[in-house]
């Protein structure tokens, strides 16, 4: 069976043309705090997040966190920490043994505490989820309501590569026992400034 | 062997069977608790629904709409009539990169291709690389559930054959320690792959774009390291635009294990330069189904694994009990499509109690599926086959008094549709394991006539 034998089925056995339905934005509409929804959401799924004060605090805060990360891979311009840099000429495998991967998040989603980031914002496709652990940036202004809205805000993107990032990786394969670090990301701490 | 039969295997170890309802029953709340804080969920099960619908109706179109759009982004788009089409794609792509080594993320159609025996006949090493997925291939066996491939093992089984494969240490079945240790070892397949195979949770016919869900990151792990992408998928993945997206992610991962998404919902459009990316769109009796007016709508499915967390039969017989890729409610109704025969007995593997389609997300009326399966199957497969399933099944289950409680709606509509020769057959032949509950044994006949009236 070739492509034109599946299409051909395909015309023969299809019901009736069934209209698409339109998505009514005001079914989903809440007034609710988008930052606090944001926090608890992402909590839930097992990220941390650290509120700053300023953004220049920024720094400081991530060492805090993470004392112990020598390899440190930053596409942010707002952190100074990197020991590595990268270039999309950058052989994925060498990233092997990154302790930290710090990325600028385009936007939060509140009602899964999702962050969107695509391949711009992190320059090789592997990193978020090769780097031992991740810290996100985020802007308390750049926070959404629900996957509606975020569909809306990456409409116009250029389409290559990007990710739902909700969370540090994790499984429960193991008797349901909820395990945070399986193959991507042990921790994912969101700076919200 | 009948989904009974198996089931009464299953049944053997009791405190394991517990384990497993229970634990499935306790995803099943997880979902209701997602499912209740989110306003509108049921617009958005409706719009879900409306739009595969959408779908079905116009799928030819929206596939070459995809190809295309694909095509003008790099991807290289391959069709498959059937799965040894699927598997030869697959070699052949595999070959032509000089491939030796795979990765592969989760995906049931290369499951029901069975790609991964394919592939290794022809000297392949393809490791699964979902933990769950990678605990079933060294236990060689199949998943035993479409979200939770593991879910019937118990930590000290794991935790064997992990000393047995991973060389661990006795850890009496500790799954952090469990856990890390199939990081490092999947680290090392994953940094020695040439090439990596993933399913598709949802193609956009707009964008000619694909989306992998997934919890543990091994899907990106795999693809963004190795040299080649090949993700496979049935025609019936396809969604019209990327904004529908928003609906059908929304409801996933809450349906499917109570979290408000994926951990990774990642986004697929075009492929790093110097890398290849392929799709392979499966028909695989898709298309058969899709002329089967009762059925059809069976193929608005996402595979979330809902229905299966709340089935009172499926919790207490397990996954493997069914003898099909898709187990469970949604199976039920897809694999006699695919074999009448083969799975005549899995329709009757039901109480008919509706949970499935009240959890369902794309809102698939499976129990009505399922009694209309039985409808064709009793007029199709030899009879004896037919009324010795539903006996047995209704025997496993009438017995569990605490899924007797289940019953309610399912009851009375397995009693006003059973034959009645089957109703009023020897009541204690069902209780096979257990006793009956008393007052259902000893009012039984009053109770169906006054139901009856
Ligand atoms: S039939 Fe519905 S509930 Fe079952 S797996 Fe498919 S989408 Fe989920």
């Amino acid at each position: 069976m070739s492509r034109a034998s599946i299409l051909n089925a395909i015309k023969k056995n299809k019901p009736e043309s069934v209209p698409l339905p339109q998505i009514d934005l005001s079914l989903f509409h809440e007034d609710i705090d988008l930052v606090d929804i944001f926090y608890k959401n992402l909590e839930s799924v097992g990220g941390r997040i650290v509120s700053l004060n300023t953004i220049e605090d920024l720094d400081a805060e991530i060492k805090k966190r993470y004392p112990n990360a020598k390899s440190i891979v930053s596409c942010s311009n707002t952190s100074q920490l990197a020991t590595i840099s990268i270039s999309n000429e950058t052989e994925p495998h060498s990233l092997e043994s990154i302790d930290l991967a710090i990325i600028d998040a385009q936007f939060g989603v509140a009602e899964n505490g999702a962050v969107w980031i695509s391949e711009n914002d992190f320059i090789v496709r592997a990193l978020p989820f090769i780097a031992n652990d991740l810290v996100l940036i985020l802007s308390k202004n750049d926070i959404c309501l629900h996957m509606h809205e975020a569909y809306n805000l990456i409409s116009k993107r250029e389409r290559t590569f990007g990710v739902f990032l909700s969370g540090p990786s994790k499984t429960a394969d193991i008797e349901q026992c909820l395990v945070i670090g399986a193959q991507g990301a042990m921790s994912l701490t969101v700076f919200i400034f | 062997m009948s989904h009974a039969k198996e089931a009464e295997l299953f049944n053997k170890d009791e405190a394991k069977v517990n384990w497993h309802d229970q634990a499935l029953w306790f995803v099943r709340n997880k979902r209701d608790k997602a499912a209740h804080t989110v306003k509108g969920w049921e617009d958005l099960r409706n719009l879900a629904s409306a739009i595969k619908a959408n779908v079905l109706s116009n799928l030819d179109d929206y596939l070459v709409q995809f190809e295309e759009n694909a095509q003008k982004n790099g991807i290289q788009v391959h069709w498959a009539g059937d799965a040894e089409a699927h598997n030869k794609i697959v070699h052949d792509i595999l070959l032509q990169n000089n491939v030796k080594k795979v990765v592969k993320s989760k995906s049931m159609l290369t499951e029901e291709c069975h790609l991964n025996p394919y592939l290794e006949a022809h000297g392949i090493e393809v490791i699964d690389t979902d933990l769950g997925e990678r605990i079933v291939q060294l236990a060689k066996e199949p998943p035993s559930h479409i979200v939770l491939p593991a879910i019937h093992k118990t930590k000290e089984e794991v935790d064997a054959l992990f000393q047995k494969h991973l060389g661990t240490v006795p850890s009496h079945g500790d799954p952090r320690y469990l856990t890390n240790e199939a990081r490092k070892h999947l680290r090392d397949k994953f940094l020695k792959a040439d090439a990596a195979i993933t399913g598709v949770n949802f193609a956009v016919a707009e964008t000619g774009g694909i989306v992998v869900c997934t919890n543990e990151g091994n899907a990106d792990m795999g693809v963004h390291l190795a040299k080649v992408h090949i993700a496979c998928m049935g025609i019936e993945k396809i969604i019209p635009e990327e904004k529908h997206l928003g609906v059908f992610l929304r409801l996933l991962a809450r349906s499917a294990t109570g979290q408000p998404i994926t951990t990774y919902s990642s986004h697929f459009n075009k492929p790093v330069q110097g890398k290849e990316m392929h799709i392979v769109i499966v028909d695989n009796g898709r298309s058969e189904q899709l002329s089967r007016e009762a059925f059809r709508s069976s193929l608005h499915c996402i595979r979330c694994g809902a229905c299966m967390n709340t089935c009172p039969i499926y919790r207490r017989s397990g996954g493997h009990s069914y003898k099909a890729t898709i187990p469970g409610p949604i199976g039920s109704i897809l694999s006699p499509g695919m074999d009448l025969k083969k799975h005549s007995s899995l329709p009757f593997a039901s109480t008919l109690c509706g949970s499935c389609s009240d959890v369902c997300p794309v809102k698939i009326n499976i129990h009505e599926q399922l009694y209309q399966w039985r409808q064709i199957i009793t007029k199709n497969v030899k009879q004896p086959v037919v009324k010795r399933s539903i006996l047995k099944m209704a025997g496993i289950v009438l017995a569990n008094s605490k899924l007797y409680g289940f019953l309610g709606r399912s009851s009375r509509f397995m009693l006003k549709h059973l034959p009645k020769s089957i109703v009023n057959s020897k009541i204690n032949t069902w209780g096979k394991a257990r006793d009956l509950p008393k007052v259902e044994n000893d009012n039984f006949e009053d109770w169906y006539k006054k139901r009856k009236s």
